[in-house]
């Protein structure tokens, strides 16, 4: 993509100089040095780095689970920052969707009652046709009224994804959805985060460490030492790998560029 | 292996803390129980060997023969100068003692009562107090010289608030009326106590003292003697025997106190019975949380405990591991509750002496019996507890470790049965009790309600869907209470638990509140039967049966029987006695006054006025004893001896007279002639209240005299019946607090497991309000399907017992307290919310991002 489409396309969330630390004094760690990106509507994202890159931890913080130190995150046209808890938990429960790695079902319910379950705790009505959709496209039509434990692990990812867009979003974040899946279900839910994004003009960041799944995406941001080091667009699985690599035996070169504080 | 159990418990405390809470407040009563029984039980060995300290032998009459004669007999002037010759004998006291002999207080004219000590009299030797080694000592006054002069122990001129020089009514049951005496001093007993144990006491000279107690001067009722240094006890006792005149024995001081002692410790271990009941009820609850706790806890581990056992533990060491949690905390709830529990007993002394129950000082007993009981009940109750989960956690498959087992929830049916095992015999045994075959009444019927208990609960997880849904269908509005319903539903068995241990409270709470009303009910209807009489005089008679020793002179009734609107008036004087040699009760009344008075209905032969050797009875006594019109039976009141009497009616009563009943010429043979009760009947436009309270006046000097129309009656029985219930109330809520804390238990172990759930649920977007709102309505399902089963089980059981009663004709109907029993859901609702509100506030306040990364 060209920079006059970023500058034309609406922003679904943004970064802005974010810091993040935890801890304070001698156990300080800090996760986020001033970061600062964004994150185009109907376009499907990966965030990849290495172990404690802080790839993670720019999720949570731009999904509203995590308090920046500095710096300042967007969701739409919301301020995510300083938000009182009322206040983000609205968010979270309107205009973000999450896909979790480990699926995070409610056992106690079926697969469409945890579809439905944001707006049902939201208090919204459902959109049939839209709903209908979403359950289309992830294939679960005739798995509606099992409960999970009766289906298998890339259904229940498919039905946390289904429950991700129930609400239609601003923006859904998936931290990791393949990571505790076999290859063949795991792809299965890729091809869904990508088709909703390419047909319903979703959008979509996913935080991931497996080239493979990265390569789905239409861009990658790659962090390393809690800094975006590069950002890749339309990526192979091979691209992805060989820049990897490159992350990996800069961090160990330069070891001296990790100061323990802010 | 134990090292590492050790340190998971130090991990899980504040899992298992609430399980150490349980144990500590059952073991804290048992304790309790046993420290204010052995406290009390000191102070009064104490207060018996104060009295007794200088006395060697004590000449008192013979048990049996004081029973065989009105009249004990007595020891004469000359008597006590022959001891006094006897070899060892420093000193005789004669003792000039009564009872009964009660003081009327000065300013408000009323008789003292002190709520079950004895009101004693004695005579007084001047010169016994000056002597050193005296129990009593002068601190205002002088000794009574004159035969209207008297002197009282403190707590007596404080209670009747008397000081030296004011006039003094006291009554004299020989005298059966009150005399006047002028207050001349005031003693107090050695260690500056104000009385020995709550008793009142009023000292008179020597002989007036034996002109009042005994009708005539120069006689005792028995001797204390003083030996001479260096002479034994039990050999001066031998010689005193020796010179005994017929009918009197003599005992060691040592015997003496023994003896007094006895009788009250005997009273004491009612108490202490009393009390250890709703401590087991307290414990049996308490069982219901720790095994839920372990099998929560256990369930929660399943992954560690597997490890333990890919490791190579064998099932003995996964099971061990649990028991140790289980042992220890028995050990530190019992070491808790036995601290708890005297505290109680300490609590409970000083919440007497505030509401003036004078109590012999013991200070606070804790016994080596007492620690040993409460370590063993403690430690036995946690360890029983945990015995089922602990064997559960053995079978974990080492292979658990490695991946998340989904366990299917196993089926119900074993359940079901076992449960169906122990409610059926659990009843069958209720109705056996309330049938009375057998005769071990009460044991049984404890041992069938608590079969029942155990067996419902473990039918409760079939009845947690249908139920809980119900009541969860009631209260889901929005998402969030649907989840919470959800939640409950989702392991039945921990919900039934949970619920069970609150039904146990609320069933017997029920059952009594069920009984209460019906007494209520019965007695209304009883009291506003226009048949019957319309004032009552009682007797309130705290110091044992009676025997025609206490109450009022029948003749009085003359007086009654002139007042405006008064048509006739009987009395009624009841005795202990043995009939046809067991224990029973006779009455001796004017029976054709009080046919109509107890609306007495001939079932067979002529009920009206008796001869002297005639006796009626009631269709109840006569059936259970075989009686019948014409049979000869022998009656023995205490105090008297046996006479056969000629059965020539059997009668019915709807309005509760029962029993033998005989003329009222036969009450001389009783101990005392004094009528127990009497039943005034009224014309139909008269003033009842003006009329009872001329009855009372004429009565003022009786004390423990009770004058009431029917419905001061009804209120009265009414009243001691509340006060009844809410002592019941007070000590099951022990046991219902039990249980709320098992729902706090539940939820709060609950949330642990969930937490991952609870972190993806505020993830997508729910509200600290709504997550609070889910765990509420989890809470009150919980609650309310618990006090449901409560009620309905208590609602069976009142209803049984009721039943019960009334085949026995002590209760007429039965009646349902809707209200109580609406205001008991009430109460569940907001104790469920309650409950909920820790839980609910560590589940809003999670971490999400912690929470969804938790394992």
């Amino acid at each position: 993509m060209t920079a006059t489409a970023a500058a034309t396309a609406e922003i679904a969330a943004r970064a802005e100089q974010v810091w993040k630390a935890y801890g304070s004094g001698e156990t300080e760690v800090v996760a986020l040095r001033g970061v600062s990106t964004h994150f185009e509507r109907g376009r499907f994202t990966a965030i990849m780095g290495p172990s404690g890159s802080g790839k993670s931890t720019l999720m949570h913080c731009l999904a509203g689970l995590d308090t920046v130190s500095k710096g300042a995150v967007w969701i739409g046209d919301t301020q995510v920052t300083g938000l009182s808890d009322r206040k983000l938990t609205k968010l979270r429960r309107d205009q973000v969707g999450f896909v979790f790695q480990q699926f995070n079902l409610l056992p106690t319910l079926s697969a469409e009652e945890n579809i439905l379950l944001p707006l049902s705790i939201a208090g919204r009505k459902v959109d049939r046709a839209w709903f209908d959709t979403v359950v289309d496209t992830v294939g679960l039509r005739d798995r509606l009224h099992h409960r999970p434990s009766e289906l298998s692990g890339g259904q229940q990812q498919r039905v946390a994804c289904a429950r991700a867009f129930a609400s239609r979003p601003d923006v859904v974040f998936a931290d990791e959805p393949t990571g505790n899946l076999d290859s063949r279900s795991g792809s299965e839910v890729l091809h869904f985060l990508r088709n909703s994004v390419r047909e319903f003009d979703q959008t979509v960041v996913m935080v991931t460490h497996d080239p493979v799944a990265a390569s789905y995406a239409d861009r990658i941001i790659f962090l390393a030492d809690g800094q975006i080091v590069d950002e890749m667009l339309d990526p192979t699985p091979e691209d992805v790998l060989d820049r990897l690599k490159r992350l990996d035996i800069g961090a160990e070169v330069e070891p001296s560029e990790r100061p323990g504080a802010v | 292996m134990l090292r590492s159990s050790l340190k998971g418990l130090l991990h899980r405390k504040l899992r298992l803390i609430l399980a150490v809470i349980a144990v500590m407040l059952g073991v804290g009563f048992v304790a309790g129980a046993n420290v204010l029984t052995d406290s009390l039980s000191s102070g009064f060995d104490k207060l018996f060997a104060t009295v007794n300290e200088n006395v060697a032998v004590q000449v008192q009459p013979d048990d049996d023969a004081a029973d065989g004669e009105t009249e004990p007999p007595r020891l004469t002037a000359a008597d006590v100068a022959r001891l006094e010759s006897v070899d060892g004998v420093a000193k005789v006291h004669g003792d000039v003692s009564a009872e009964g002999v009660v003081p009327f207080s000065v300013d408000t004219g009323k008789a003292v009562q002190t709520g079950g000590p004895p009101s004693l009299g004695i005579g007084i030797d001047p010169d016994e107090l000056e002597d050193p080694a005296s129990i009593v000592r002068l601190v205002d006054g002088s000794a009574p010289e004159r035969d209207d002069e008297a002197v009282l122990t403190k707590r007596t001129a404080n209670l009747a608030a008397a000081s030296v020089g004011d006039t003094i009514k006291v009554y004299v049951p020989r005298l059966r009326e009150a005399k006047e005496y002028r207050v001349v001093g005031v003693l107090q007993y050695t260690g500056d106590r104000d009385s020995l144990g709550g008793e009142t006491m009023v000292g008179f000279t020597i002989e007036e003292g034996q002109r009042l107690f005994y009708g005539k001067e120069g006689v005792y009722s028995g001797a204390s003697i003083v030996a001479e240094p260096e002479v034994a006890d039990t050999a001066l006792k031998r010689r005193v025997a020796a010179d005994l005149p017929s009918g009197f024995t003599a005992k060691t001081g040592q015997e003496a106190t023994d003896e007094q002692a006895s009788e009250i410790k005997e009273g004491l271990g009612f108490i202490n019975w009393f009390f250890l009941t709703f401590a087991l009820v307290a414990l049996l609850v308490g069982v219901f949380l720790i095994f839920n706790t372990f099998n929560i806890v256990v369930a929660q581990r399943s992954r560690e405990l597997a490890l333990y056992r890919a490791m190579g533990a064998s099932r003995g060491q996964v099971t061990r591991t649990v028991l140790v949690e289980a042992l220890v905390i028995g050990l530190v709830g019992s070491g808790l509750g036995l601290l708890f529990g005297a505290g109680l007993a300490m609590a409970a002394q000083g919440f007497f002496g505030a509401i003036g129950i004078d109590l012999p000082d013991g200070g606070v007993v804790v016994s080596v019996t007492t620690v040993l009981i409460s370590l063993a009940t403690g430690i036995g109750v946690t360890l029983v507890s945990a015995l089922a989960p602990a064997i559960r956690a053995s079978g974990v498959s080492p292979v658990a470790a490695m991946r998340d087992v989904v366990k299917p929830d196993k089926p119900l049916r074993w359940l079901l049965l076992s449960g169906l095992l122990l409610a059926v015999p659990g009843v069958a045994l209720i109705a056996w009790a309330l049938t009375g075959i057998g005769g071990a009444t009460l044991p049984v019927l404890g041992l069938g309600v608590v079969a029942v208990f155990v067996g419902v609960a473990l039918l409760s997880p079939v009845l947690t869907r249908p139920l809980s849904g119900l009541v969860g269908g009631l209260l889901s509005w929005g998402a969030a209470s649907k989840l919470g319903r959800r939640n409950a539903l989702r392991n039945p068995r921990r919900t039934a638990v949970t619920a069970a241990a609150l039904m146990i409270g609320v069933t017997l709470v029920s059952a009594f509140t069920v009984l209460g009303a019906s007494f209520k009910a019965t007695v209304t209807e009883l009291f506003n039967d226009q048949r019957g009489a319309d004032v009552i005089i009682n007797t309130t008679n705290m110091q044992g049966p009676p025997d025609g020793r206490l109450g009022f002179d029948p003749d009085k009734l003359d007086e009654v029987r002139d007042i405006d609107g008064v048509e006739k008036a009987a009395p009624l004087h009841v005795s202990v006695a043995k009939v046809d040699g067991s224990d029973s009760y006779v009455s001796a009344t004017d029976l054709a006054s009080a046919k109509s008075m107890f609306a007495m209905t001939v079932e067979s032969g002529r009920v009206g006025d008796l001869a002297d050797d005639e006796a009626a009875v009631d269709k109840r006594t006569a059936k259970d004893n075989g009686w019948k019109v014409g049979d000869a039976i022998a009656v023995q009141p205490a105090g008297g001896g046996e006479r056969t009497y000629r059965i020539v009616g059997v009668y019915d009563s709807e309005l509760g007279m029962n029993g033998v009943l005989l003329d009222s010429a036969a009450a001389k043979l009783f101990a005392g002639d004094l009528a127990n009760q009497g039943y005034v009947k009224l014309s139909d436009d008269a003033d009842s209240d003006a009329v009872v309270k001329q009855v009372e006046s004429i009565l003022a000097d009786y004390p423990m005299v009770t004058v009431a129309d029917r419905s001061d009656m009804v209120e009265q029985v009414n009243s001691q019946i509340d006060i009844a219930l809410n002592i019941f109330r007070v000590l099951l809520a022990l046991a219902v607090f039990i249980a709320f804390l098992g729902i706090v238990n539940t939820l709060l172990l609950s949330i642990y497991e969930r937490t991952r759930e609870l972190g993806m649920l505020r993830a997508i977007g729910m509200a600290r309000k709504q997550v609070k709102r889910m765990i509420r309505v989890e809470s009150v399902i919980i609650a309310v399907f618990g006090c449901a089963l409560g009620i309905g089980l208590g609602l069976a059981l009142g209803v049984a017992v009721g039943n019960a009663l009334i085949d026995q004709g002590q209760m007429t109907t039965i009646a349902l307290p809707g209200v109580d029993l609406i205001a008991f859901v009430a109460v569940a609702v907001v104790a469920g919310v309650a409950a909920a509100w820790w839980p609910a506030f560590r589940a809003s306040r999670l971490n999400v991002l912690e929470a969804i990364a938790y394992e």
